[in-house]
């Protein structure tokens, strides 16, 4: 049993994390650098420090300090989280050499599948199926060399990579040095590391990922698949479970395929094999995501098995909790993004003036802001998580529209609309997502449609907003006299 | 009164009866709640102004529109190309005087860790760069100034 638990990461995840510790009765520790100071997730912990220092490399991935935080603070244990030090096997060893237990897989595990060429010599001696192409060891050299035997269109993808960082898609030849040296540089700023290698891309293919748990006693299971298609700039927004591509037959050979990716690496805890599923109904090892995963809200729906929990229980030498599933319904997760959705989806910063989330039957927000914060370029864009949960994909999609209908963030430009408009888009509705539909649908950029009556109806609020001074005047019964209760003056109504 | 919006500027004059205001068929009733009333039925609106512009939350969709004062010129959105993000500049690809045509790059930058491309919106000469590679710039920073 773990008693004190280190949270090694910020915002929404660590808001999950922090009280999933509470719900098993272990003390949660936060971390936060000086300008998370005041936010959501340092009120989560039970003990909240400081980090010293500025910028990414001095706070959230400075290993010496967090360890010293564990240290001094009592704790028995490291959560990483997703990103940040999640997949750094240097940190987990460091961690189980500070004598705290990681709650995660083993250093070795980490290592084998974070290095993406690694995992792909590890997975095809496993039996599992990869997607055809080289792995390279020199520079730029080789991958100019090599690129044209594994034939157009390919992707770059960097070897120490996720996220879709230093990540390329190459259609043809001329582009092939220009875009090799913008994932090189990309690579290199992102993980430190340079090197990238050389994959077919697998047009018009699906991206299904099944979710895997294992613990200490040789028990290693799957917990189903995540359909993640719907993604921009490699990045998923919309994902969904179950996949309307798989049927039972399939999903049963990617889950034991999965199981033997995880038990390849020795793997523990929970974590996630990615598979891309052609339109013939092939599927292919991407890779292994040796941590939380972002989208494991739409598993826990779906299965009713608490993942953070189940680590958490793993990581304390516990068997895992779970026995046979029992799956129901149809989950989804968008993801809400500070982002212009109608400027190539670009980052974009402000103010949360206003931040009103969806609620009612089937809906659940994981986030870790709250009205009034500030959204900076110092971390990802991402705000928040909102996931639905029915009985039927269709009524999934519905629920969903209604959400985002109701979810209001003003004061910085959000993905929120666009997102609503993938819950009706004929595409999505038919169950015909692919990784590259974004592009497919809306080649010239997606933009809202505000004319007519939309535009209308703005401008008039507006204009009628601007004449009222709406939201500055002071209505009488804020800070001015307050009904009192009928209950404490309750004597006086009989004198 | 006149707003200004992505897609240039526009007047409105709604009809004003105490709390309540009208144009286009559209009943907007004002309070510590909007209440926008089309066709009978009614939808709930939320507005916060940000600096000079109001944010409009209403059927679904989030506007902007930003309050023009009187008398205000209309010739501020020309002319210089900006930082879309705070961020650092990687690569510059024009010199001082280069003829450039529309769709050229000009700059690549890194916001977020990932990299954008600063593009030529029309065809001109490079009048001046702002930044040099390595710069970190400022949201809505100027980063270089084309001629036509």
């Amino acid at each position: 049993m773990l008693k004190r638990t280190l949270v090694a990461n910020r915002g929404e995840i660590a808001c999950r994390i922090l009280r999933a510790c509470r719900e098993a009765g272990i003390e949660g520790v936060a971390i936060y650098a000086e300008n998370d100071s005041g936010t959501l997730f340092t009120e989560l912990a039970d003990i909240a420090v400081q980090l010293e220092g500025e910028g990414l490399a001095e706070t959230y991935l400075n290993q010496q300090q967090i360890l010293q935080i564990a240290l001094e603070t009592g704790c028995d244990s490291v959560h990483p989280g997703f990103g940040f030090l999640s997949e750094r096997a240097d940190f987990a060893q460091a961690v189980m050499d500070s004598g705290l237990t990681w709650i995660g897989p083993s250093p070795e595990a980490i290592t084998k599948m974070g290095d993406k060429m690694t995992a792909r010599i590890t997975m095809k001696e496993a039996g599992v199926p990869v997607i055809p192409g080289e792995e390279v060891t020199g520079g730029l050299e080789e991958v100019l060399q090599i690129a044209p035997s594994v034939g157009y269109p390919l992707l770059l993808k960097a070897t120490a990579g996720g996220g879709g960082k230093g990540m390329r898609a190459v259609h043809k030849q001329e582009d092939l040095e220009s875009e090799a040296r913008a994932a090189m540089r990309e690579a290199l700023n992102a993980f430190g590391d340079d090197r990238i290698y050389v994959e077919r891309l697998l047009t018009g293919s699906r991206h299904i990922e099944i979710q895997v748990l294992a613990d200490k006693y040789g028990k290693t299971i799957h917990l189903g698949e995540r359909e993640c298609s719907i993604q921009r700039r490699h990045q998923k927004v919309f994902e969904e479970s179950p996949s309307v591509a798989l049927d039972a037959e399939l999903r049963e050979a990617m889950g034991e395929a999965a199981c033997d990716a995880a038990r390849a690496v020795a793997y523990e805890g929970a974590g996630t094999v990615e598979f891309l599923v052609t339109p013939k109904g092939e599927f292919f090892f991407l890779e292994m995501n040796t941590r939380i995963q972002v989208e494991h809200p739409v598993t826990e729906m779906v299965t009713g098995v608490d993942l953070v929990r189940e680590q958490l229980r793993i990581a304390g030498g516990e068997a895992m909790s779970c026995g046979p599933l029992n799956m129901r319904g149809h989950a989804i997760e968008v993801r809400l993004y500070a982002e212009d959705p109608s400027n190539n989806f670009l980052p974009a910063i402000g103010v949360l003036k206003k931040f009103i989330a969806p609620t009612g039957p089937g809906v659940r927000l994981d986030t870790g802001v709250r009205e009034g914060d500030a959204v900076t370029p110092d971390y990802d864009p991402m705000l928040a998580k909102l996931i639905v949960w029915a009985p039927s994909r269709e009524e999934a999609l519905q629920r969903m529209g209604r959400a985002l209908d109701e979810f209001v963030v003003l004061g910085c430009t959000t993905n929120v609309r666009f997102l609503r408009e993938l819950c009706t888009n004929r595409d999505v509705v038919d169950g015909w997502t692919t990784t590259d539909m974004i592009d497919r649908l809306w080649p010239d950029g997606w933009s809202p449609d505000q004319s007519g009556k939309i535009l209308d109806a703005g401008l008039l609020i507006a204009a009628a907003c601007e004449s009222t001074n709406h939201g500055k005047t002071v209505t009488s019964s804020v800070g001015g006299s307050v009904i009192p209760s009928p209950f404490s003056t309750i004597s006086r109504r009989y004198p | 009164m006149e707003f200004k919006t992505s897609n240039g500027r526009i007047e409105i004059d709604p009809s004003r009866d105490g709390n309540s205001f009208t144009n286009e068929g559209m009943v907007l009733h004002t309070g510590e709640n909007l209440w926008l009333e089309i066709e009978g039925r009614k939808h709930k609106a939320v507005a916060t102004k940000v600096g000079d512009v109001w944010w409009v939350h209403v059927l679904g969709h989030t506007l902007q529109f930003e309050v023009v004062e009187a008398g205000a010129s209309s010739a501020d959105d020309e002319g210089g190309l900006t930082a879309p993000m705070p961020g650092k500049i990687l690569e510059v690809h024009v010199t001082e005087g280069q003829s450039v045509a529309s769709g050229d790059i000009l700059m690549v930058m890194e916001a977020m860790k990932m990299e954008h491309k600063i593009v030529a919106s029309s065809d001109g000469k490079v009048e001046s760069i702002h930044f040099k590679e390595g710069d970190q710039v400022p949201q809505g920073a100027e980063l270089l100034t084309l001629s036509e």
